[in-house]
């Protein structure tokens, strides 16, 4: 019984994300950390209700200045 | 060559110098690894204080000491069973120790969600640890899951540096619960004959 098999590509590459198989320094690695600090970099803060971060974060500046 | 391969080999250049230095000295392993988990102590102080980048700069230079005592006791052949022990009980201390000081400054703050987030975080990050050893004294090798030590240090380090930390503790949380998940799966189907042993 091998599930991940059977899923559609979306859904493989989101069970590889969580069931991760991979070693440091290969292209999916580098996907990974890119995805996370874009979510690190891009939230709001206030979004996450954050206790110490200051200011809006790029997301948050970015959508300031297109709202002006 | 990947980015974070190019980072990892340009970190390398003075962590080789590091490393020389403290071959030369002869400085033991074991001292190494003590003096990384008391300066991260102190990392845990500055977080708990609210001082992210001085807790920045103070886990680097802990992590310095993390990083180099395995290295450093390959090349003055001082590798022993105890000091793999040392070293394994030791970082545990200095992981928790981060997550109690960020627990300390949420509480300060009045911040009852996110004294949940970091406790929970920390319970996955020392289940991390313990699901992969209990794992390998009954297979052979159990190294799946995303969020390991390096991960998690280096999140704690962005997370610090650039005031982003409640972020980081997310990241880490659902990181360190799908990977401890996956250590469980991973062995069952191991047990199982499903993955070679």
């Amino acid at each position: 019984m091998i599930p991940e098999r059977d899923l559609p590509v979306p859904l493989r590459a989101v069970w590889h994300a969580f069931y991760w198989t991979f070693d440091r320094a290969t292209w999916q690695y580098d996907v990974m950390v890119a995805l996370i600090l874009a979510f690190l970099w891009l939230t709001p803060p206030a979004w996450l209700g954050d206790p110490t971060a200051s200011g809006p974060g790029l997301l948050g500046w970015l959508r300031q200045v297109l709202g002006r | 060559m990947t980015i974070t391969g190019l980072i990892g080999a340009i970190c390398m250049f003075p962590l080789r110098a590091i490393i020389a230095l403290c071959v030369r000295l002869r400085i033991h392993p074991n001292v190494l690894t003590f003096v990384g988990v008391v300066i991260n102590v102190a990392a845990a102080w500055a977080l708990a204080l609210d001082r992210f980048v001085l807790a920045g700069i103070i886990m680097t230079l802990a992590n310095i000491f993390d990083f180099i005592d395995g290295k450093v006791a390959i090349a003055t052949n001082t590798i022993t069973r105890f000091g793999a022990f040392w070293d394994s009980v030791m970082d545990r201390f200095s992981d928790i120790a981060l997550f109690v000081g960020l627990i300390y400054l949420y509480s300060q703050l009045g911040r009852t969600d996110y004294v949940m987030v970091a406790a929970l975080a920390m319970m996955f990050a020392v289940l991390t640890s313990y699901t992969r050893a209990r794992a390998e004294s009954i297979i052979e090798k159990c190294k799946v899951g995303f969020m390991e030590r390096p991960e998690r240090i280096v999140l704690f380090m962005i997370g610090a540096f650039t005031d982003r930390m409640a972020a980081a503790l997310w990241v880490m949380l659902i990181l360190s619960v799908s990977t401890v998940f996956a250590r469980i799966y991973y062995t069952w189907r191991t047990l199982n004959g499903e993955v070679a042993a």
